[in-house]
């Protein structure tokens, strides 16, 4: 027996993939993923519950650090690397380090978002396994795909087809590991 | 969903017809990226843009040669048209954030399918205004002293200097404008990579989709990390536009030395914006065909965020003129009745006319309803800015404190090939934007879609 990624199967409504992903999470299932065109209302709370901190948390230390670095560079160089008398201003002249602050500190938060967006994702990952899938070539598109992945405990094959055909799938398929 | 600007719609005009489906949609829209060749306007529009973009390469290379005395800068006007068009270019190119960043905050569905013609313009525009103040340098090799790294040399920049601040915020501006535009445009490259047909161009787009899948888990980071960016654009650009004021009011010379140019930058920064983003909405929607999806809705929106940018550049128009006559200082009086009434008058008055006066006609629905008025106020805002921000800049040096050292500005014609080939850089990269990349934000216009069957 070839092994499998997992059993996909293809909805047409956002309605109708939501029913079947709270119909999966009821019967107990935990490794499964959705692919929709766009962010269905609802889903992530079925999918991936729980309170999503990482990546607001990433970006405000980012924005700590990036203010610090900011500021840093300006002091170490206006104060004590390059000090330049300006009418026996002081060397530490904060109000004037403020904009370099400020947008060093906007530079760093969104590199760490952008970056920390990839990575929670596990981007850039060029192929995947649900790729083979015949029916994930339009979940970037107009239709609403679910795949119970075989690395769940409940995980068999020929039950996971038969619930999928219940909960009114319009094409379910095997897909390779 | 929609909070404003939808009370007195007509019916006819909603944000996406309702024959548009998911399936239409992405169809549509990936198939003008896909296609083999491009029409024939895209190949005009883009080999005019080009040749204009030889322009600037002619000029810069005079420049690079010759030295900016090919200009008609000179003592003392030293700002020239090239500073002026600095601000005007990176003016346009915040209008753009803000369209985007702020009125994705406000949830306003408009945004959803101008956005990515906003931030094309924004990558385009950006550039032309980086361009300006490197060859306003009369050393452009050395234009890297300004970046805050340790020198060989042991040289340093002046981080207290308003120029500084400048340089900084316009290199943070361009970087952090492509990851938000990347972060953005990731799902939707995935759309195209799976509809691509030939083997090159699934590769290509393969590549740029870093393999996104539209999993629930990276819709959430997604959608998590693009809220906390808009959030963080929308400020910044304020920041940005600011900072070029400040460039100004941090010099003494009369009529820049106020604490009002920051707003005053930045309102004509929301208007010209929204007005270059009105006229390439209208034509890439008759371009491409896209009528269904920027629809009516989306022009009055636009127009009346321009109305709204007018008024607010009315304000600042008015403390312009105020500060000056009502202060006591003689020096800023003169150059203010130097600007209205003397050498740059008709300038002056041509530029209020443009900007504050004609947009009043966006009061009207009729108006906002007529793409062809539009396109035209939106060419009179765009000209009207490029002028104030000239008479801004050459007007103060023209008039300064000292009657011995007055003197006006004639640009040259380099000073022309400037800005002709500054527009052609910009065109072509919008062309190339238009050509490779999809110009709708289909994963946003998709839950427009889903909402309005949902009603």
């Amino acid at each position: 027996m070839k092994k499998l990624f997992g059993v996909v199967a293809e909805f047409a409504t956002p309605d109708a993939v939501r029913n079947a992903a709270e119909d999966l999470r009821r019967s107990g299932f935990r490794a499964f993923e959705a692919y929709t065109p766009y962010p269905v209302e609802g889903l992530d709370r079925i999918i991936h519950p729980g309170a999503k901190l990482l990546l607001p948390l990433l970006m405000f230390s980012a924005a700590v650090l990036g203010a610090c670095w900011g500021y840093w560079i300006q002091f170490w160089d206006e104060a004590l690397n390059y000090p330049i008398n300006v009418g026996g201003r002081p060397y530490n002249s904060w109000p004037a380090f403020m904009v370099g602050t400020f947008e060093f500190m906007l530079l760093v938060t969104i590199a760490a978002g952008f970056i920390g967006m990839l990575a929670a994702s596990g981007l850039p990952r060029l192929y995947h396994p649900i790729f083979e899938a015949g029916a994930f070539e339009r979940a970037s598109r107009d239709r609403f795909v679910i795949c119970i992945e075989a690395t769940d405990p409940r995980f068999d094959a020929a039950s996971v087809r038969a619930l999928f055909e219940r909960l009114g799938a319009e094409r379910i398929e095997e897909v390779p590991a | 969903m929609a909070t404003t600007l939808t009370n007195e719609l007509p019916a006819g005009a909603p944000v996406v017809r309702p024959d548009v489906t998911l399936t239409t949609l992405s169809e549509d829209v990936s198939s003008r990226v896909l296609m083999r060749s491009a029409p024939l306007w895209w190949w005009i529009g883009f080999g005019l843009s080009f040749a204009l973009l030889m322009v600037l390469i002619v000029q810069m290379a005079v420049l690079f040669i010759v030295g900016i005395g090919v200009w008609g800068v000179e003592i003392p006007v030293a700002w020239g048209l090239a500073i002026a068009e600095y601000v005007w270019w990176i003016a346009l190119a915040s209008g753009g954030t803000i369209v985007s960043a702020l009125f994705f905050l406000t949830r306003s569905p408009w945004r959803s399918a101008t956005n990515r013609i906003a931030e094309s313009m924004l990558l385009s525009a950006a550039p032309c205004a980086g361009l300006m103040p490197i060859m306003h340098l009369g050393r452009p090799g050395f234009f890297y002293w300004l970046f805050p790294y340790s020198t060989v040399m042991g040289v340093w920049p002046q981080m207290r200097s308003p120029l500084w601040w400048d340089f900084i915020c316009l290199l943070c501006y361009i970087l952090m404008s492509i990851m938000y535009y990347y972060a953005g445009i990731l799902p939707d490259l995935a759309t195209v990579r799976d509809l691509a047909t030939t083997k090159p161009k699934k590769i290509f787009y393969g590549i740029l989709a870093l393999g996104w899948r539209g999993s629930v888990a990276e819709w959430q980071n997604q959608r998590i990390v693009y809220a906390i960016m808009s959030a963080i654009m929308a400020p910044m650009v304020i920041s940005v536009h600011s900072v070029v004021g400040l460039d100004y009011a941090a010099g003494l010379t009369p009529g820049w030395h106020d604490t009002q140019f920051p707003p005053y930058f930045f309102f004509g920064a929301v208007t010209s914006g929204t007005a270059v983003i009105v006229m390439l909405t209208i034509l890439v929607r008759w371009g491409y065909g896209l009528q269904s999806v920027l629809t009516e809705y989306h022009f009055n929106a636009m127009a009346k965020v321009m109305l709204v940018g007018s008024l607010m550049l009315a304000y600042a128009y008015v403390w312009e003129a105020f500060g000056p006559l009502y202060s006591s200082d003689v020096a800023e009086r003169t150059e203010f009745l130097h600007r209205a009434f003397g050498f740059t008058a008709p300038l002056f008055w041509s530029e209020k006319i443009l900007t504050v006066i004609v947009p009043q006609l966006l009061w009207l629905p009729v108006v906002r309803g007529n793409q062809v008025l539009l396109f035209l106020i939106s060419g009179g805002i765009i000209v009207g800015m490029w002028q104030e921000r000239v008479v801004f800049t050459t007007a103060s040096l023209e008039h300064n404190y000292m009657p011995s050292y007055w003197g006006n500005y004639f640009p040259t014609l380099w000073d022309w090939a400037t800005l002709a080939g500054t527009i052609g850089l910009f065109l072509t990269l919008f062309f190339l934007f238009l050509r490779f990349a999809p110009i709708i934000s289909l994963a946003e216009v998709r839950e427009i879609i889903e909402d309005e069957k949902a009603k």
